[in-house]
């Protein structure tokens, strides 16, 4: 049952809980009644971090005009991430979806999502990320614990994430209490080999 | 003292107090109860409102991250209000996204009662308070919470707030009561007093009592003096009124007493000279019949007719003194009261009427109606009876036809009027006035004879009898005459 508002605004008043991203995955999809992908949660997840998180008044990463959501390497959201964002604004800013090949393409993005694609080269780009205040997520494993900020894992039914506050921290970002309850594990201290 | 507390205004007064003041303090209540129902209730809605807000404002992650048991975790804090029977947080498309209940027994709200632009809504129903509220995140709403509350605190403290109102109202009365029964001694104390005096002033008759004196200068004090005023004008009055009309008595007393003097006087002396005049008439008659025999051949006829003129104004003359004697004994004479039967009374004066000379031969109608019975004296009634019919028979007299009626009504005062008719020559009413004078005559004595006594004798009989006379007529068309006779003789 929808309120009549939310058929009005469309997708954007959707996306917002987990059944949105169904919703709006049926739209693409055609098929209203498929179970959501994976990617189409993560990718409500992605979008939904930048809200969760603060960012320093100045200095940002980004030019300043926009709320970069970057993909870096290959995408695995496909139309679910863009069409998430249409419309959207964060911060002020109207968030848009950049997909990159390179870590030093990072100009305008506030978020950059590492692809598992990048897995070999993890340790090189967020070497290169320190000090440019993004959030970086992504769902490699041991992504935390290598240094990275927000990972995606699944306990089998759900789609969860681990924090590692202080890389956050270090990177002058703020990320909300409210996220950090809702987080399956939250890194305190990152050390190897377990949070 | 003095009983103030049996009188009905007392009573009346501190029933009055304290039905005004119960009045005033049952409106009072039920405005303050009516207050405290509204802002409480206004404040149970805000506190649950504020619950909402911190809830849904703690709920926002959950939703967005898809967290139910962090939700549920928010909303077992709830636990720490016990008023709080159950709460859900609720997706944008309505489903249950985590649930709180006090018990199992309870169900948790269902949030259809959020409308589509409505921020927070509430409702009462069921001993319950159900607020359902939009959660809200960066402008954009993530879900809604719902919680539901009964209203134990509410009703426990409504119930305590009854209690005291009752507690105060009773007190209040008490108080009223009590206040009431001392004040009303101030106000009660003199009109007591006054009533009393007024009651022995009207039982006893006695003016002389007073109302102790106040110094009050309110209208009690004007009124104790006012009545204290009244009772000795009343007392002033009633003195001079006893002198007075003790001095009336002993003024009427001495004029009664010189009347009836003067009164026996003249009727002695009218009397005496009534019989005193019949020695002189009775020589005169007498002589002048001596000198009729004796003269009888040396006298003319003119002579003659002298000598009849002489006799006959002597004999009329001794008529009217005898008339005259019989009026006065009339006047005199004592009263007997009895029951008199007019049917009897009537015929047998009609016959001693008929019977006298100068009737036969003549036709007289004689017709008497049924008669009741009178108190009087029967003697005199009598009298008044042949005086009125042996008038009916002389005045029909030139009648060929004469005619007599006798009736009589009965009102409804016991009053009797009786009356005789006729068709005789009658009379003209504007000399009626003098019908009942003494030697009041309407005809020469040529034409009906008579000393013009008899009218008169029967309007002293029936004044005796307390009773009146009147007459109507017409010029030769008949009289009738009427005497009433009051319901009981009474001289």
């Amino acid at each position: 049952m929808l309120h009549p508002s939310a058929v009005r605004k469309g997708v954007t008043l959707r996306h917002l809980t987990l059944t949105a991203a169904f919703v709006l995955l049926g739209a693409v999809l055609h098929a209203q009644q498929a179970p959501p992908r994976d990617y189409d949660v993560k990718a409500a997840y992605l979008f939904n971090f930048g809200r969760f998180t603060t960012w320093p008044a100045a200095g940002a990463g980004g030019d300043g005009a926009v709320f970069g959501v970057c993909v870096l390497g290959r995408d695995p959201f496909g139309a679910a991430l863009d069409a998430m964002v249409t419309g959207e604004m964060i911060d002020g800013k109207r968030v848009t979806v950049r997909r990159i090949a390179r870590a030093q393409d990072t100009d305008s993005c506030r978020i950059v999502f590492v692809s598992a694609s990048e897995d070999t080269q993890l340790t090189q780009i967020l070497q290169s990320l320190v000090g440019s205040r993004i959030l970086t997520v992504s769902d490699l494993p041991q992504f935390v614990e290598r240094g990275g900020m927000i990972q995606f894992v699944s306990d089998g039914k759900k789609i969860r994430f681990t924090v590692n506050v202080p890389a956050a921290t270090q990177a002058g970002l703020t990320l909300s209490s409210e996220l950090l309850r809702v987080a399956a594990a939250v890194r305190a201290n990152p050390k190897p080999g377990g949070a | 003292m003095i009983g103030a507390n049996n009188s009905s205004i007392a009573r009346t007064l501190i029933g009055l107090n304290t039905l005004v003041s119960g009045a005033a303090l049952v409106i009072a209540c039920i405005a303050f109860g009516t207050y405290d129902r509204t802002t409480s209730r206004a404040g149970a809605v805000r506190t649950l409102s504020v619950q909402a807000q911190i809830v849904g404002a703690n709920s926002v992650s959950a939703l967005v991250f898809n967290d139910p048991d962090t939700a549920g975790v928010t909303l077992s804090a709830l636990n720490a209000a016990p008023s709080i029977v159950s709460a859900g947080i609720y997706s944008n498309d309505g489903h249950l996204f985590a649930g709180y209940q006090r018990d199992d027994t309870i169900e948790t709200p269902r949030p259809r009662l959020m409308s589509s632009d409505a921020t927070e809504v509430h409702r009462f129903e069921n001993e319950r308070i159900t607020l359902v509220r939009r959660i809200v995140f960066q402008g954009r709403p993530v879900g809604s919470v719902a919680i539901q509350s009964d209203l134990q605190e509410l009703n426990a403290r409504q119930a305590q707030y009854v209690g005291m109102i009752a507690t105060v109202l009773v007190a209040s009365l008490i108080a009223a009561m009590l206040m009431s029964w001392l004040s009303q001694r101030a106000i009660l104390t003199p009109i007591v007093q006054l009533a009393g005096v007024a009651r022995a002033v009207s039982n006893g008759k006695d003016y002389s009592v007073r109302v102790p004196a106040t110094t009050r200068g309110d209208e009690i004090g004007t009124l104790t003096h006012a009545f204290n005023d009244m009772l000795t004008q009343i007392q002033e009055r009633d003195t001079s009124l006893h002198e007075a009309q003790h001095a009336l008595e002993t003024r009427v007393r001495d004029r009664t007493a010189e009347l009836e003097s003067v009164n026996k006087e003249l009727e002695a002396f009218s009397y005496s000279v009534s019989h005193d005049l019949r020695a002189p008439l009775r020589h005169i008659a007498g002589f002048a019949g001596l000198l009729q025999d004796q003269a009888k051949a040396t006298l003319d006829e003119q002579g003659h007719a002298h000598l009849r003129k002489i006799a006959q104004a002597a004999k009329r003359m001794g008529q009217l003194i005898d008339d005259l004697l019989a009026f006065s004994r009339i006047g005199r004479g004592h009263l007997t009261s009895r029951t008199v039967h007019l049917q009897d009374l009537v015929r047998e004066a009609w016959l001693e009427v008929t019977s006298e000379q100068g009737v036969a031969g003549r036709v007289i109608e004689w017709q008497v109606a049924e008669l009741p019975d009178v108190t009087g004296d029967p003697a005199m009634l009598r009298l008044v009876m042949v005086n009125l019919l042996s008038n009916a028979v002389k005045y029909t007299g030139p009648r060929p036809k004469a005619r007599v009626e006798v009736g009589a009504t009965r009102d409804v005062h016991g009053e009797t009027v009786v009356f005789v008719r006729d068709n005789g020559v009658g009379f003209d009413m504007q000399y009626a006035h003098k019908l009942f004078g003494v030697f009041q005559r309407l005809h020469s004595s040529d034409d009906f004879e008579g000393t013009g006594i008899g009218l008169a004798n029967v309007r002293r009989i029936v004044h005796r009898h307390g009773g009146r006379v009147w007459a109507e007529a017409e010029t030769d068309r008949g009289a009738t005459f009427y005497f009433s006779l009051p319901a009981k003789e009474h001289g």
